[in-house]
């Protein structure tokens, strides 16, 4: 269940590695209880996948997807509130975010569900503190899934929950032949110059290549010609800081 | 000369244009801003894409990328792919505002944005 409506499951997903491995992942924290963090660079497809489990996973979950607006209070909110719920209690229009977190402490008691939190290297400090607290009162299991920082955020500033994550994986980029098949699978045909180029700047980042190709049809369409490589060369002007 | 009007000149052409186009400059700006502009930027207002929009924001000055979405000149599709690549970047804080300012705007919410 998507605590958020953002996230949505993709209609088609290449079951590729990355999704092989968080689904993996996520059932094996919420069979043992553990906090597991799974890390991976940006654009390999963590969202998608994310997406994907949502739809499938076949234990209770909830999936809130991190923003830089999230806060302590909104994650409570998204754990303790059925959708579209609004709270009123004795007079009051809105709830301390104490009172929510006894709500989500009783919720789990009764039915512990997956928690998993895309993009949790951009969570806040306090965020991070109230997981653990979570783990500690009820063994709330959880994935948290991130790029390379959420590694380096918990280690230099979360000993504590550092110490709680059972286990830590770290999944590589996408090798040459995955790039290139899952490119395939979005629909792209991308002729061998141009994936050439491709992987040289963005390696086994689908979601970047998806942004550079999308920027080259772009440029190819306003001058009413084909996408070819001129066009993708083209595209990547616009990104100084990939041609670094 | 005004800040948002020098920030426009360093813009590349097309963005400045386009931005120009959308009418994101009040009356006095572009007074200032239009005999600065090149000829080349000032015509170059043809097809830009969404996706295109999107970068030149994304990888362009981020307090005029914020002024531009404060100011409503996105559409929908064009905020979820300046979200989409402002997650490729580093993190700091210019991006961070930048991004705080893009997922409220996604949300419907608008006006002044504070962190701290």
């Amino acid at each position: 269940m998507s605590a958020v409506a953002e996230v949505q499951a993709p209609g088609k997903v290449l079951i590729n590695s990355v999704v092989k491995n968080l689904t993996a992942l996520a059932a094996r924290a919420f069979a043992k209880r553990w906090i597991i963090t799974f890390t991976a660079p940006t654009g390999v497809g963590k969202t998608t996948a994310i997406g994907y489990m949502d739809q499938s996973l076949a234990f209770e979950h909830l999936v809130i997807p991190a923003k830089q607006i999230t806060t302590r209070y909104t994650m409570l909110k998204a754990m303790g509130l059925a959708p579209g719920e609004k709270w009123s209690n004795h007079g009051r229009n809105w709830m301390r975010a104490s009172d929510l977190y006894e709500r989500v402490v009783e919720r789990v008691r009764e039915r512990p569900p997956l928690l998993i939190v895309d993009e949790s290297d951009r969570l806040r400090m306090d965020c991070l503190d109230m997981l653990r607290d979570l783990w500690d009162d009820v063994r709330l299991p959880m994935l948290l899934v991130g790029n390379e920082i959420l590694t380096e955020k918990i280690n230099a500033s979360h000993e504590r929950l550092s110490r709680r994550i059972r286990v830590r994986f770290d999944h590589r980029p996408l090798r040459e032949a995955e790039l290139r098949k899952c490119l395939e699978f979005m629909g792209y045909e991308v002729a061998d110059d141009e994936f050439a180029l491709l992987w040289k700047l963005v390696g086994g980042s689908p979601g970047f290549a998806e942004a550079l190709l999308e920027n080259a049809n772009e440029i190819a369409a306003s001058q009413g010609v084909k996408r070819g490589i001129e066009a993708l060369e083209g595209a990547v002007k616009y990104f100084p800081t990939v041609r670094k | 000369m005004r800040e948002i009007v020098r920030r426009a000149i360093r813009a590349r052409p097309e963005l400045t244009a386009e931005l120009l186009q959308r009418g994101m400059f009040g009356p006095e700006e572009k007074a200032e801003l239009l005999p600065l502009l090149s000829k080349a930027a000032s015509l170059k207002g043809g097809i830009i894409g969404p996706v295109r929009f999107a970068t030149l924001l994304a990888e362009g000055d981020a307090q005029l990328a914020a002024r531009a979405v404060l100011r409503k000149m996105l559409g929908k599709d064009e905020l979820a792919w300046l979200d989409r690549l402002l997650r490729f970047q580093k993190p700091n804080g210019k991006r961070d505002e930048l991004a705080r300012i893009v997922e409220r705007a996604m949300e419907g919410r608008t006006g002044n944005v504070r962190s701290r």
